[in-house]
């Protein structure tokens, strides 16, 4: 820690300041990983095992240990994130390896389990891991992906303009809509009432919100601005406008909130699974070993 | 009495701002036109929403105008009577109206309580724009699933076996929810245990032994006593040991269990007979430890395994001497037989001819084939011994009388009766009586006399009786009906007083060691393993050797037609019956069995 703090800006050999944890050391966990992977299927194919490959055979017990030991590591880095260090031992280099030694887990598991899969908590073990691994997949996608798209979007707005860009159009459609009679009032009301952050879970994920208050409301003030001119005198021609402005904005707010959904929905697959996957190995090694 | 409107408004600081004002009217309107004595704008109102009226000193009503209604102390209703003294809150759309007395003066104090819209409500930040509240929390569902597996997976099946009766005779008992642990499906055989995991599981943490299996398999053969298994086996290589020690470690039984060749948990269907390697482990190399064994190193059997040997007659007689032989092509077995197959399976000759003769009558061909004499056994596994009457009289004929239209043949295989019968032949039959003698011609002087028919016919009859012996002797001697098949002992020999057979013994199996199942090479021709056509003598033992067979079956993992581990010939229980197989073998079956030209061979 002495050193850490003696010599901030000091990195690690090889190390340059705008490497992602994908890049890392130019891959160094990624070859790694892929060299476990050939290594565990050379020998899959190799070694004869009678009558087939299974979870028990001597082949099949080294890949299980290797499995629940790389399992425990890539669990400890819930542990590890919380404190950050840079260098070889880094924060950086640790979900490097993470990621990769995680999906090298894929093969491991997989001849584990010699392909023989049943109805089983052995293969509710292996199930949870895959989707340990594949929801832990999509992280590292949408990571990725989407901060671009994140930052295209926000058009150098933060979180909090957004939201109070929402709120002035609301106010200047309340205002805008005090001479309306009470039929069209309501409309803008129900504009007014609707919550930017409601629509459930689905609607967060897919950015679809097909009972939008704001949208419905505009659709319904057309019927009466359809049919007249564009005076520029009409409240209701106001109101349009205005409700055509928050819907943009609406349109921003929830790509935002569909990016940044996206982005924080794999961890509430992915954690809990972890845990799931923990309890389920142990009753699968318990079992084994009770019924041995 | 006048009205004092007091309206409330906040700074953006939260600071209250309170304007007052004083209407000196007896009704008040109130509504979200501009024009409204109490003007609220708010878009739940409707533009002329209500009047407020003062109906003496103590007493307003507020009465509704338009549609809506409006709320009196959390109740909605269209108009109300308020005393003023007692007071009362008004909740008009997002505003709300608080009647009060002071002074003789009505004071109605308005404040905005609801924002403008629902966006304009205050929010935090790290909430609203995450997906706290929308996704399931993720600590409460991690802490739900790992109580839910955790108990329905370990503690449930633990409890239930712990709990279990202890003196389960009765085997109804079976522990609950261990179903999950199985990691795969029992075998045909032992699919009655399933789901009764302590059948075999007997003692928590400790592997399955061999006595659970005895339970039922009560009379299992040892294959050798154990001190020579023990000496027998292999010696482990630096691997080998390490993982002996490993399993020594978790408590796994010593080399030679039960379930190091039968394993279970591999699949409904049928057992797969153990692998070659569990056999090779000690016979590959037996001859360098158990340096007295008899037994020729054996590890695959297309690559090395000795030539079969065959249980042979070497000395025959009474007394005869048998040994195992190693079948070399030119290894003889003398059963005391006279038979050469090659002119019965001619394609042409007095063989051929005979069949085509019998042809309709006896279901020959237009030769000879074996299944004309060799009958399967019922399994079909072997072949029955030749019957003389079944399998051969019906060229061969032992017939030597008519009487009446009925045939008298020789009794086969009693030569005491044959001799007898005979004799009795030639007692009671005259010889053939010469034309001349009968009939009506004149008999001339002179045919008395020596050399004329008379006295030669007269003398035949005279000594017929002794002409029986003759007889006798040709039947028995070379040329005669028992000598052309049989080995004959003349009178004297053995100590007999007359004429003996020597037994023909027709073994059903030659090869004691191993297992042969003819049925299963139902598609082969006989001739493409038993040289028959071309053997001239019986003594010729016409097993194939060992070359033959591998022309289709080869080791466990080679690419022949068949591979074959030890198991499929091989018992290791060793018994009468035959090895334990699946009933549908694996293997390339299919493709063994399609014809070829090529490969036979011929000892």
């Amino acid at each position: 820690m002495a050193t850490r703090a003696s010599s901030p800006t000091r990195r690690a050999k090889g190390e340059t300041l705008h490497d992602g944890f994908l890049r890392h050391a130019n891959f160094r966990w990624l070859k790694i990983a892929t060299l476990l992977c050939f290594l565990a299927i050379a020998s899959y194919l190799m070694v004869d095992i009678t009558p087939r490959h299974n979870g028990g055979s001597w082949y099949g017990y080294t890949m299980g240990t290797i499995g629940v030991l790389l399992i425990l590591w890539l669990t400890l880095l819930g542990l590890r994130k919380r404190a950050m260090t840079r260098g070889r031992w880094s924060l950086k280099a640790w979900t490097s390896a993470h990621v990769y030694l995680g999906l090298s887990l894929i093969v491991i598991g997989t001849l584990h389990t010699g392909f023989q899969l049943g109805w089983n908590v052995h293969t509710l073990a292996y199930a949870l891991m895959m989707l340990v691994i594949l929801s832990g997949l999509f992280g590292i996608t949408v990571y990725a992906t989407l901060p671009t798209a994140l930052s295209n979007n926000r058009a150098e707005m933060t979180q909090v303009q957004m939201l109070e860009a929402v709120r002035a159009i609301d106010r200047q459609l309340h205002d805008a809509a005090q001479p309306l009679p009470q039929g069209q009032a309501a409309l803008v009301r129900q504009s007014l009432g609707d919550d930017p952050f409601g629509g459930g879970l689905i609607a967060r994920l897919t950015g679809r919100y097909p009972r939008c208050a704001t949208a419905a409301a505009q659709a319904a003030l057309r019927h009466w601005t359809g049919d007249h001119a564009d005076t520029g005198k009409e409240p209701l021609e106001k109101v349009d406008a205005l409700l055509e402005r928050k819907q943009a904005m609406l349109a921003r707010l929830r790509r935002h909130l569909k990016l940044k959904a996206l982005l924080e929905i794999w961890l509430t697959v992915h954690v809990p699974a972890t845990f799931a996957l923990l309890a389920a190995l142990t009753a699968h090694i318990v079992s084994v070993f009770f019924y041995w | 009495m006048p009205f004092i409107i007091r309206q409330i408004s906040l700074t953006a600081d939260g600071r209250e701002i309170v304007r007052a004002a004083t209407l000196a009217k007896s009704q008040l309107s109130l509504g979200r036109a501009s024009t409204s004595d109490i003007h609220l704008p708010d878009l739940a109102l409707e533009p002329d929403h209500a009047r407020i009226e003062q109906i003496d000193a103590r007493t307003i009503r507020v009465r509704a105008t338009g549609t809506l209604g409006f709320d009196v102390d959390g109740r909605t209703t269209r108009s109300a009577e308020i005393e003023t003294v007692k007071g009362a809150e008004l909740r008009f759309g997002g505003h709300r109206v608080t009647v009060s007395r002071e002074d003789d003066a009505t004071i109605l104090t308005i404040r905005r309580v609801d924002a403008v819209s629902q966006a304009s409500e205050e929010k935090e930040e790290s909430e609203v724009f995450s997906l706290r509240g929308l996704a399931p929390p993720k600590r409460l569902t991690a802490w739900g699933l790992v109580l839910a597996i955790l108990i329905g997976f370990l503690a449930v099946p633990i409890y239930s076996y712990a709990s279990r009766p202890t003196d389960d005779t009765r085997n109804i008992y079976s522990v609950k929810g261990d179903g999950a642990w199985s990691s795969g499906p029992l075998s045909q055989a032992h699919h009655a245990l399933e789901g009764k995991c302590e059948t075999c599981h007997q003692k928590a943490f400790v592997s399955v032994r061999d006595s659970a299996c005895q339970t039922c398999h009560k009379d299992v053969h040892d294959h050798a006593p154990a001190a020579r298994i023990a000496m027998a086996r292999a010696e482990p290589g630096i691997g080998g040991k390490f993982l002996n020690l490993v399993a020594s470690t978790f408590g796994k039984p010593p080399q030679g269990a039960c379930v190091d060749c039968h394993r279970e948990h591999e699949g409904a269907g049928p057992m797969q007979p153990a692998p070659q390697a569990f056999c090779t482990d000690c016979h590959g190399s037996l001859k360098d430890r158990l340096r007295d064994t008899k037994l020729v190193n054996a590890s695959d059997f297309g690559r090395d395994h000795p030539q079969f040997s065959a249980l042979v007659q070497r000395m025959n007689g009474i007394h005869p001497d048998f040994s195992r032989e190693p079948i070399d092509g030119r290894l003889t077995d003398d059963r005391n037989l006279k038979f050469p197959h090659d002119v019965h399976l001619a394609k042409t000759g007095g063989v051929a001819r005979m069949a085509r003769t019998l042809k309709a009558q006896a279901g020959y061909g237009d030769a000879l084939a074996c299944k004309d004499c060799h009958r399967p056994t019922a399994d079909g596994v072997r072949f029955l011994p030749v019957d003389m009457e079944r399998d051969c009289q019906s060229c061969h004929s032992l017939a030597f009388e008519t009487i009446g239209g009925t045939v008298r043949t020789l009794r086969h295989g009693q030569p005491d009766q044959v001799i007898a019968d005979l004799r009795a032949y030639y007692r009671s039959t005259g010889p053939a009586r010469p034309v001349a003698l009968g009939g009506m011609a004149r008999r001339r002087p002179g045919d008395y006399a020596q050399g004329q028919i008379y006295h030669a016919y007269f003398g035949a009859v005279a000594a017929r009786p002794s002409r029986a012996d003759d007889a006798i002797r040709a039947v028995f001697s070379k040329g005669g009906a028992c000598y052309d098949c049989h080995v004959v002992t003349p009178p004297g020999v053995n100590g007999e007083a007359s004429w003996g057979v020597l037994p023909v013994n027709q073994p059903n199996r030659y090869m004691t060691k191993g297992w042969f199942d003819h049925r299963a090479h139902s598609t082969e021709t006989c001739e493409s393993c038993h040289a028959a056509p071309k053997s001239h003598d019986a003594r010729q033992l016409l097993l194939p050797g060992i070359d033959s067979c591998r022309t289709c079956h080869g080791g466990e993992k080679s690419s022949a037609d068949v591979p074959s581990g030890c198991a499929m010939c091989h018992s290791y229980h060793a018994g009468d019956g035959a090895p334990w197989a699946p009933s549908t073998p694996g293997g390339k079956r299919d493709e063994a069995d399609r014809p070829r030209q090529t490969g036979r061979r011929q000892l």
